[in-house]
């Protein structure tokens, strides 16, 4: 009997995270549309590689393959970023936060399940990258590199979406959130290391950065393609992990923080 | 040019094309509004009513040039929609109701003279001409606050005064009491009868009957983008005066099979069913006859009934009954 | 068509301000603007100047500075023109700028201005905080063309910004052509590095855009070369694009009123 009902509730709570979180996706994500999802998602990114390789080129900074993985990377951030900050600001705006937070479902599977999609399409958002740059710009991907790089991917998409949802915690109470976004998504630019290389970032940038996503993932992916050892590869990928963790439960924080304010003050539906 | 009619339309038609999916795209064609002849003269105040999507926004927003007719003319004081846009524009106002269509950071002095510079008001004016208009709409002394601060009502005000900024000749009134509070709606009522006394032409479209009832010269009754019918409120009231109108009290839940057996009784032009409170009240319209009494608490026999009265008929009742299609006979 | 009388040049002028002043005061309001137009600046002079520093031209810092408010110009010009547009269509107010008797792309041209001055903003900014961070010289080739080669850059960029909000009065999501455009054109105008290093087909996009030749402009007065010959292309280019502008605009209402993609509903 308990058995049953345990694995009843295991099923309840898989379909609250997978299903919830891919409706949540469609209601909530307004890039979903083609034009939206070429435009943002796939044309701005490459075109963001080629200028950095450009800009590398012509500066003499650093070669192709450093700006490709750099920002193939740093695209996760576009689905991921903002994607996850809709999926709590646009609840604002159509109204239906205070219906979700009604929900007597566990908050941890209503919110962690609606970080999934997002994930997955940052994995594609990578994966598109990665291989369009590389022939674009004439690089070859060696076979020993993808499984490795498969690892590194999941691990940059999963922490930059709990980075996402951590600044869209701010949304239930904030009502320019995209504020922070803009603002989060023009730091990762600057502090990821996708376009400057470590060695001549100051020690201040470089400490930002290892607090902020993606950092210890380009890091890690540079590694596995200079020909480093997994466990080399991996020493920069639990970094990663923690800062994703990091972030996991400040989103949990802030949510809870957030919902037990706004019934303390009435303030959940200022807008 | 010289036209007795400030707005005119001829078979008047909309249709948009809309695309669901994007892999295998369905495309369907909505006919939004379909043939609408409509004569509005100088000076009237001219109701349009029906319920929601019956095509009201649709119609005026073809009036007001914002979009093109798919077949028929229309011309606002003689000026055609489709071609004289420009001119149509120079001569109408246009005012809808909700929250949006205003700069939510900028203060309602800073929106009126944006738009008194849009609408082509004289530099000299502007000024006087705003602070004549906050006065009317009774905005004064608020008119340096941010709008996204203001209520629904205060909202609406600014609305109308927006709209009113180059003195339109024409003025367009989409559902402007949605949403406000009776105080407001009895305030806007006041400023759209004094715009009416002072010359100007006026097409409102509303959901409130007595709004209608007590404002307009003509009402054209439309529903599922065509005309069902036009005249007075009291031309209109007339069509169902000849029926009439009775309540029953109801205690048990009214089913499907209890309105399909009054609609079947012979004299019964109508029967529907509300909630209210603990009761369901059932409203029919019906011939008059001696019987009528006792025919409709026999087919509602299995039930528990209550209060019994009879009325006269509304405008609500005609407009009911003409969006139902049962009225016999035109205006 | 008659010619415009004296009283419709002061119309016109009285217009711009009037608009520019609505718009620049609406942006300025915007929490995510302000924060925008402070933050942006900083990142981008300082990655600039990093970049110029871990590469070979580490004594043609003023030029990396320049070179990323350039890029912020493009930007502001881009998102604020389309973000302008497309809010006016959340909030509804596009509706009602259509429907006023003014002509579509008199009513256009102050918001994109407004943008350009935004962007004029974020040009000084960043070149401000390139001096102030990172003790930059401000010590221009050409001193008097430095300020009017700016101007000229950001009228121009206005001007380009007018055939971009046709296009997203037009279009329901044209922020996805926003997204999308930022950094091509950032790359084949040569905002930051010399677009002397592409490849030879993308000679032509270069010379269409006149943001290609206000950067030239802006670079020569800054680094030393011919300032005022690139800056009348730029101009010449951006008169261009207005009148190609005024040309789809027309059709562009008339389309945007067949289709009806005013309004969100």
């Amino acid at each position: 009997m308990t058995t049953v009902s345990h694995a009843s509730r295991a099923s309840r709570a898989l379909r609250l995270a997978f299903h919830g979180g891919g409706l949540s996706y469609r209601a909530l994500f307004n890039w979903t549309t083609p034009p939206m999802f070429i435009g943002t998602l796939l044309v701005g990114p490459l075109f963001q590689i080629f200028f950095f390789v450009h800009v590398g080129r012509s500066l003499h900074v650093a070669d192709d393959r450093f700006y490709l993985l750099g920002n193939a990377v740093l695209a996760t951030s576009m689905p991921c970023v903002y994607g996850a900050i809709m999926a709590v600001a646009n609840e604002r705006r159509f109204g239906t936060l205070g219906a979700v937070l009604l929900s007597p479902r566990s908050r941890g599977l209503i919110w962690g399940g609606r970080v999934l999609p997002y994930a997955v399409n940052g994995l594609a958002v990578m994966t598109f990258m990665m291989l369009v740059g590389a022939l674009v710009l004439g690089l070859t991907l060696p076979p020993s590199t993808l499984l490795g790089l498969a690892q590194v991917f999941v691990v940059a998409a999963m922490s930059c979406a709990l980075f996402g949802l951590a600044l869209g915690a701010l949304a239930v109470r904030i009502r320019d959130v995209y504020v922070i976004s803009n603002a989060a998504f023009t730091l990762l630019i600057l502090f990821s290391g996708a376009n400057l290389p470590p060695e001549s970032m100051p020690g201040w940038m470089n400490a930002i950065g290892s607090f902020l996503p993606l950092h210890h993932a380009i890091e890690a992916l540079r590694a596995l393609f200079a020909g480093a050892s997994f466990g080399e590869v991996w020493s920069a990928l639990v970094l990663e992990v923690a800062v994703a963790l990091g972030y996991a439960a400040l989103a949990y924080g802030l949510l809870r923080f957030f919902e037990w304010r706004s019934r303390a003050n009435a303030a959940l539906d200022v807008m | 040019m010289t036209t007795d009619l400030a707005i005119e339309a001829e078979n008047l038609a909309r249709s948009y094309r809309t695309r669901t999916g994007w892999l295998r795209p369905q495309r369907k064609t909505i006919e939004a509004v379909r043939g609408v002849h409509l004569a509005v003269g100088r000076g009237e105040l001219f109701g349009l009513l029906g319920p929601n999507g019956a095509g009201k926004t649709t119609t005026i927003k073809m009036l007001n040039t914002l979009l093109l007719p798919t077949s028929g003319t229309a011309r606002i004081l003689g000026y055609d929609v489709a071609r004289d846009a420009l001119e149509v524009r120079r001569r109408i106002g246009y005012v809808f109701g909700g929250d949006r269509g205003l700069y939510e950071r900028l203060s309602a002095l800073d929106n009126l003279r944006y738009f008194a510079e849009l609408y082509g008001v004289e530099p000299r004016e502007q000024l006087p001409r705003i602070q004549e208009l906050l006065e009317t709409v009774g905005l004064s002394g608020r008119e340096k606050e941010r709008v996204e601060g203001y209520s629904r009502g205060m909202r609406q005000k600014l609305h109308i005064a927006r709209g009113l900024l180059h003195r339109p000749q024409v003025l367009f009134l989409d559902e402007p009491s949605i949403g406000v509070d009776p105080a407001a709606a009895r305030e806007l009522r006041r400023v759209v009868a004094d715009l009416v006394a002072g010359g100007t032409t006026v097409l409102l479209t509303t959901h409130y009957m007595a709004e209608a009832d007590e404002l307009c010269d003509r009402i054209a009754v439309i529903a599922s983008g065509t005309l069902r019918a036009e005249g007075t409120p009291a031309e209109l009231k007339d069509r169902v005066r000849k029926l009439d109108v009775l309540e029953v009290e109801v205690h048990d839940a009214v089913g499907p099979e209890h309105l399909q057996r009054l609609r079947d009784t012979a004299g019964i032009e109508q029967a529907t069913v509300e909630t209210s409170g603990t009761v369901d009240v059932v409203t029919v319209h019906a011939r008059p006859s001696h019987g009528t009494h006792a025919a409709v608490l026999a087919a509602l026999a299995d039930l528990r009934t209550g209060k019994v009265t009879t009325r006269e008929p509304t405008l609500e009742d005609a407009y009911l009954s003409i969006i139902n299609g049962t009225t016999t006979g035109s205006a | 068509m008659a010619l415009p009388t004296r009283r419709d040049v002061h119309r016109f002028w009285r217009l711009m301000a009037v608009g520019v002043r609505t718009h620049v005061l609406y942006l300025s309001r915007s929490g995510l603007e302000l924060v925008m137009a402070v933050f942006a600046p900083i990142v981008f002079a300082t990655l600039a100047v990093y970049l110029f520093r871990a590469g070979d031209q580490p004594d043609r810092l003023l030029q990396a500075a320049v070179g990323a408010g350039l890029m912020g110009v493009w930007s502001a010009v881009l998102f604020g023109g389309g973000g302008a547009i497309q809010e006016q269509r959340w909030m509804g107010t596009l509706e009602t700028l259509v429907a006023a008797p003014t002509r579509l792309s008199l009513v256009l041209l102050p918001i994109t201005f407004a943008t350009a001055v935004v962007g004029m903003y974020s040009l000084i900014a960043t070149v401000a905080w390139g001096v102030v961070l990172f003790g930059i010289p401000l010590t221009p080739a050409s001193p008097l063309l430095f300020v009017p080669a700016m101007l000229v850059c950001v009228v121009a960029l206005g001007m380009m910004g007018l055939l971009m909000a046709a296009t997203f009065v037009l279009l329901r999501n044209a922020n996805s052509l926003a997204n999308g455009l930022e950094y091509p054109v950032w790359m084949f105008s040569g905002v930051l590095v010399s677009t002397a290093t592409l490849p030879e087909w993308t000679r032509p996009i270069t010379w269409a855009l006149p943001t290609s030749w206000a950067a030239r402009a802006v670079q020569a007065a800054t680094g030393g070369g011919e300032v005022v010959w690139p800056s009348a292309v730029a101009l010449g280019l951006g008169l261009a694009y207005v009148a190609l502008a005024l040309v789809a605009l027309v059709w562009v209402e008339r389309r945007a009123r067949g289709t009806g993609t005013l309004a969100l509903t």
